[in-house]
């Protein structure tokens, strides 16, 4: 019963959607029928060149937005990470930047993207630098908050045991932020992915973005269904990726939901 | 002033002289501690009795390095007292131990990064395991156990590093009563046969009575010492003899006064 429960709502909104198909109350051209959308899948997965404009390409494509996700997130979980637990501990660290910080976030990131493409042109870097961006909030405001609420007590507890510096942040600082910081970088991966799209869509040629932006002009409205499916099936397996490595690294991360 | 049969020739281990400490606290200065003066020789076992808000959680912290003083000087072992380490260790009075590691790992921290093989950080964390009867439960977390065993464990990671001083602050207050008195049967059973000088605060009379060579009565703020009561070097100590009621009564006379 608990391993099918998360799948009862896809199960029923495929149930509903091939029915809907099957009875004619959804024309094709605003939402094609399920095996239609399944085979464009086929071929766009394991296609071969010269079964249709979009055979084969999968691969690359994801790879393409695998890297620039990728990128964009590790350069926020950096920078985010590093920030935030510094500012989240030394309060003149956090008046210094909280308020620039905080009047940033308010720019939706949509807003950059004109200002990115004459930076850095359309494609890999302007997709790097909106994912970067946007990521970066929610895992600087949420590794802040961890290291701010951790229990002063567990850093006394090891500053009298001898712990250094060093040691007193990764082994006992962060992995007593760490509740925090899974829920920051969570949300800041969800985030590089909607920004991922958003970037791709300014015109780069290859890229899940890309594809359902061409599709679109296209006329592929199942090529558009095919491509959303596929980045929330990417974006559940980075995320569940994530948690592992997090788990492994900290044990910390372990005692999460 | 009480015999025990851990007292060294040596000087003072812990020499308190004219210490005074003072808060700010909303823009004005409160005095918590004026002009303490005392000391606590080696293998002796002192207890800091006081109401609560005397200040005697504060002597402990100043005596433990996480503070400093407004004045005055506290030397340890013919040195001034210049910040936390292991050689004056700390049993808190809430849980401070770090709720991502086991029972067996939260012991064996403090060795880490000390020049010790595995093989003798292994043994020594056993010893202590079974010196404080936990070695069943090695491999639980600390919201598994109990508050006597959690006590346990915080005894037991400092004991590993045969620290000169334990500091104490009211680390059995939260306990029932039943554990509570196995836990003072322990504490004095470790200390016979290891002999650290120990610096205990509470608020309990009854305790101080039980366990102290000597008890220390804090006024209230700001917190001064009003008495210095030596109690009997007969141990074990009964709880219905003449003395013991005898002292339990002068001291809750001091401190009601």
């Amino acid at each position: 019963m608990n391993r099918t429960l998360p799948w009862i709502l896809p199960g029923g909104v495929l149930a509903a959607w091939f029915l809907a198909s099957g009875l004619g109350w959804i024309p094709s051209y605003l939402l094609p029928p399920p095996s239609e959308v399944a085979d464009t899948a086929r071929v766009y997965i394991f296609g071969t060149a010269g079964e249709g404009p979009y055979a084969g390409r999968f691969a690359g494509d994801a790879l393409a937005s695998l890297g620039r996700v990728g990128l964009g997130f590790f350069l926020a979980a950096g920078l985010g990470l590093s920030l935030g637990v510094w500012s989240g501990r030394v309060s003149v660290v956090g008046r210094l930047v909280n308020t620039s910080i905080n009047g940033l976030r308010a720019v939706p990131g949509i807003t950059w993207l004109p200002l990115a493409m004459v930076w850095f042109g359309i494609g890999l870097k302007t997709t790097v630098f909106l994912v970067a961006l946007a990521a970066f909030f929610p895992i600087y405001l949420n590794s802040a908050a961890g290291a701010a609420q951790v229990n002063p007590l567990l850093l006394q507890a090891g500053a009298m045991m001898g712990v250094d510096r060093i040691r007193g942040t990764f082994a006992i600082l962060l992995p007593a932020a760490m509740p925090s910081i899974v829920t920051g970088l969570r949300l800041g991966l969800g985030i590089s992915w909607a920004y991922l799209v958003l970037g791709e869509l300014s015109g780069v040629p290859d890229g899940l973005g890309a594809v359902i932006m061409d599709a679109r002009m296209l006329g592929r409205i199942d090529m558009i269904v095919v491509g959303i499916i596929l980045i929330a099936v990417m974006g559940q397996l980075s995320d569940l990726l994530l948690k592992k490595v997090l788990k492994f690294c900290f044990k910390s991360a372990a005692h999460q939901p | 002033m009480s015999q025990t049969p851990h007292k060294s020739d040596a000087g003072p281990m812990l020499d308190i002289s004219n210490l005074s400490k003072d808060f700010t606290v909303n823009g004005s200065r409160i005095r918590v501690l004026e002009h303490l003066n005392f000391q606590a020789m080696a293998g002796e076992f002192l207890c800091i009795l006081g109401q609560s808000g005397c200040g005697k959680s504060t002597l402990l912290k100043l005596l433990a390095g996480f503070v400093s003083p407004s004045s005055g000087y506290i030397h340890f072992n013919g040195l001034p007292v210049t910040g936390p380490g292991p050689d004056r260790c700390v049993v808190f009075q809430e849980d401070a131990l770090f709720p991502w590691l086991t029972v067996e790992e939260n012991i064996g921290f403090g060795l880490k990064g000390k020049k010790l093989t595995t093989g003798e950080v292994e043994n020594r964390v056993d010893h202590f395991l079974d010196l404080t009867d936990l070695t069943r439960f090695r491999d639980y977390l600390p919201r598994d156990i109990s508050g006597g065993m959690k006590q346990r464990v915080a005894l037991a990671r400092v004991l590993v590093l045969s620290p000169r001083v334990l500091l104490m602050d009211e680390p059995f207050a939260a306990l029932d009563a039943q554990t509570r008195e196995r836990m003072q049967d322990l504490l004095l059973s470790i200390w016979q046969s290891l002999g650290q000088t120990i610096v205990f605060v509470t608020h309990d009379v009854t305790e101080a009575v039980i366990l102290s060579d000597r008890t220390l009565v804090m006024d209230r703020v700001p917190g001064d010492f009003t008495d210095i009561v030596g109690i009997s070097p007969e141990r074990p100590r009964v709880h219905d003899s003449k003395q013991f009621m005898a002292l339990t009564r002068q001291l809750k006379t001091i401190i009601s006064a």
